[in-house]
């Protein structure tokens, strides 16, 4: 039997379907039935329906001020080709028009600046300093943290512009500065003191947080692999639900190219997951397995200790970390086979530990290669 | 991409495969064209005036309101980078919410005027309804008045509800879209939608059959439906 909520949610789509007004479904639930009456009452109150009179009213006054818009749109693009004196004016009116021009020329030059939103734009800069003027002369806390909002709000529209394979770079800094913007004005909301202002903020940016985490995570499947794992700890720093890894651990094989086995611990890990081997997808797809994702790679580039490991999940989150510790896949303690395996290459790189090792039985001894805390 | 029209249908399937796509219409609409600009109002006009009269005490301010926030959009229209109609609603959605906390700012720093007379728009209800037999069902006085005040009470209600479950109510219930499109608008998938609609429901019908009214002081309705935005 269905849950209730989908029960409701069904009965709600076939009204949407049938009309609002009309017989119930046969056996309906008594609960189900008591919210549906409500979510009747709450579609059909007046309160919410637009009055018609107004609406029209509403469209005849945009009209009218699109109409009154549009000759000041073509009559700004066209004023300045048409200014171009062609009478003779006093040396004065022409050092007044020259200055004016200046002024026209920088405030010209501002607002282009103000309309660009790829940091690989020359005028970008101008437009960070003029919004750092704007937040300086912003008169009050609560308007400072109002542009570091609006700022942010920006930054992520144009994150949208740069959310593919062509502008990488682009969009690495759009983001970083997206995520400069909204800490800034999450440590502004945070200093106010308590009060309906200080509220009304803060619904803003959780707003603008959900915006945010719904926004980045639909770039996911456009974005490259590095991109991608941007995304991802920005998603993290939104507070979203992201792949992180605790341990990893590669078992290498005994002989070049053979099978090397490379299981992941953390949480948020997806089955189907692709292997990231030094910032390369690998081809090996992984399965959850006792808590954590294993990979089988068939042939292991000859016996490679990799810097980085990481996964790309199904959804195209992505996260690698440093952190790998290496074991040689020596069979231990009974003998069969450690002949051929110690002989085969495994010593050129750590010859002489895996040599001694594996005659006293610890073959499996694992190597640290980095260890840092934060992940990559 | 998702569709911002309701689920109910205001145009059929036919008329959707011949109507201009929405970026066409967005370019005509910038260019100045009137028919198209109509039809990118009417898309959205439901929308934004139910998130508006949802959050502000009465309906000549949720028109005020409004009609403030289909001007901006005329005045800024030329300058929208979105080309689809997600990124077109988010930035109108966007508007509305800074009109609204513009208005609970203004309202929150000038002491509230009380008029001596009844407010105009009053006036002309209780015209309308006084040239207009008492007995007309939809221009009851009576009834009109306890429309207003069960709306009210809904209105206090749903701010005692989380930030998503107002959300869900607004956009799944009130503004009627598909589960598909409140659970992108959302952030959410569409199972994690109709759960929380069904408890936003539960929670809504609790608070309205409580037995005594929470009441609050005006000031604490302001601060809660500031904080819902």
């Amino acid at each position: 039997m269905k849950p209730l909520s989908d029960q409701f949610d069904d009965e709600l789509e076939r009204r949407d379907a049938n009309g609002w007004v009309g017989g119930k479904a046969y056996n309906l639930d008594p609960e189900v039935e008591r919210l549906v009456t409500l979510a009747r009452r709450l579609r059909t109150t007046p309160e919410l329906q637009v009055d018609p009179i107004f609406a029209h009213r509403l469209e005849q006054q945009l009209h009218s001020r699109q109409a009154a818009l549009q000759p000041v749109r073509q009559h700004a693009t066209w004023r300045g080709w048409l200014l171009p004196g062609r009478q003779r004016v006093h040396p004065l009116l022409s050092t007044a028009v020259a200055l004016g021009l200046i002024l026209l020329l920088g405030v010209g030059v501002l607002a282009a600046a103000h309309g660009t939103e790829n940091p690989n734009n020359p005028l970008y800069g101008i437009k960070v300093w003029e919004q750092g003027v704007q937040v300086s002369l912003a008169g009050s806390a609560p308007d400072q943290a109002e542009l570091y909002l609006q700022f942010a709000r920006d930054r992520l529209d144009a994150l949208k512009e740069l959310a593919d394979d062509g502008h990488n770079e682009a969009y690495q800094k759009t983001l970083s500065d997206f995520d400069q913007q909204f800490t800034l004005a999450s440590q502004q909301i945070s200093s106010l003191p308590p009060g309906a202002e200080r509220n009304q903020l803060t619904a803003e940016l959780a707003t603008l947080n959900t915006d945010a985490i719904h926004t980045l995570r639909g770039f996911l499947p456009h974005l490259g692999l590095s991109e991608q794992v941007v995304t991802t700890n920005e998603l993290g720093h939104l507070g979203a639900a992201i792949p992180q890894i605790t341990s990893v651990e590669v078992t290498l094989p005994t002989h070049p190219n053979g099978q090397a086995t490379v299981t992941i611990h953390g949480s948020n890990l997806q089955s189907g997951a692709q292997l990231l081997v030094n910032g390369k997808l690998s081809i090996a797809t992984g399965i959850l397995k006792g808590g954590g994702l294993v990979f089988v790679v068939e042939k292991w580039t000859g016996n490679q200790h990799p810097h980085s490991i990481g996964i790309q999940n199904p959804d195209g989150t992505a996260t690698q970390t440093t952190n790998v510790t290496v074991k040689t896949n020596s069979d231990d303690g009974d003998g069969n086979g450690n002949g051929n395996g110690n002989g085969n290459g495994n010593g050129n790189e750590n010859g002489n530990q895996n040599g001694e090792g594996d005659g006293k039985g610890n073959g499996n001894k694992p190597i640290l290669l980095r260890t840092r805390d934060k992940q990559k | 991409m998702f569709s911002w029209w309701r689920s109910s249908g205001k145009r059929d399937k036919a008329s959707e495969e011949q109507a201009p796509s929405f970026e066409v219409q967005l370019d005509r609409a910038k260019r100045g064209d009137k028919e198209a600009l109509s039809a990118l109002y009417y898309q959205f006009l439901s929308l934004v005036y139910g998130t508006i009269a949802t959050r502000v005490p009465d309906r000549a301010t949720a028109e005020d309101l409004t009609s403030e926030v289909f001007l901006l959009m005329i005045e800024g229209i030329s300058q929208v980078h979105s080309t689809d109609e997600a990124g077109f609603g988010a930035w109108i959605l966007r508007i509305a919410r800074n009109i609204i906390a513009g208005y609970y700012r203004k309202r929150h720093t000038q002491p509230e005027v009380i008029p001596l007379e009844t407010p105009h728009w009053e006036e002309e209800e209780l015209g309308e309804s006084q040239a207009i037999p008492a007995s007309h069902p939809d221009y009851d006085p009576v009834r009109l008045t306890e429309g207003r005040e069960q709306w009210r009470e809904v209105k206090e209600a749903m701010s005692h509800l989380t930030e998503d479950q107002q959300q869900v109510i607004l956009y799944r219930l009130i503004c009627g879209y598909n589960v598909a499109t409140v659970a992108r608008m959302l952030g959410k998938n569409p199972n994690a939608i109709k759960a929380l609609q069904f408890r936003a429901l539960h929670s809504l019908e609790r608070l309205l059959n409580a037995p005594t009214p929470v009441r609050q002081t005006p000031r604490a309705q302001v601060r809660r439906q500031e904080g819902g935005l």
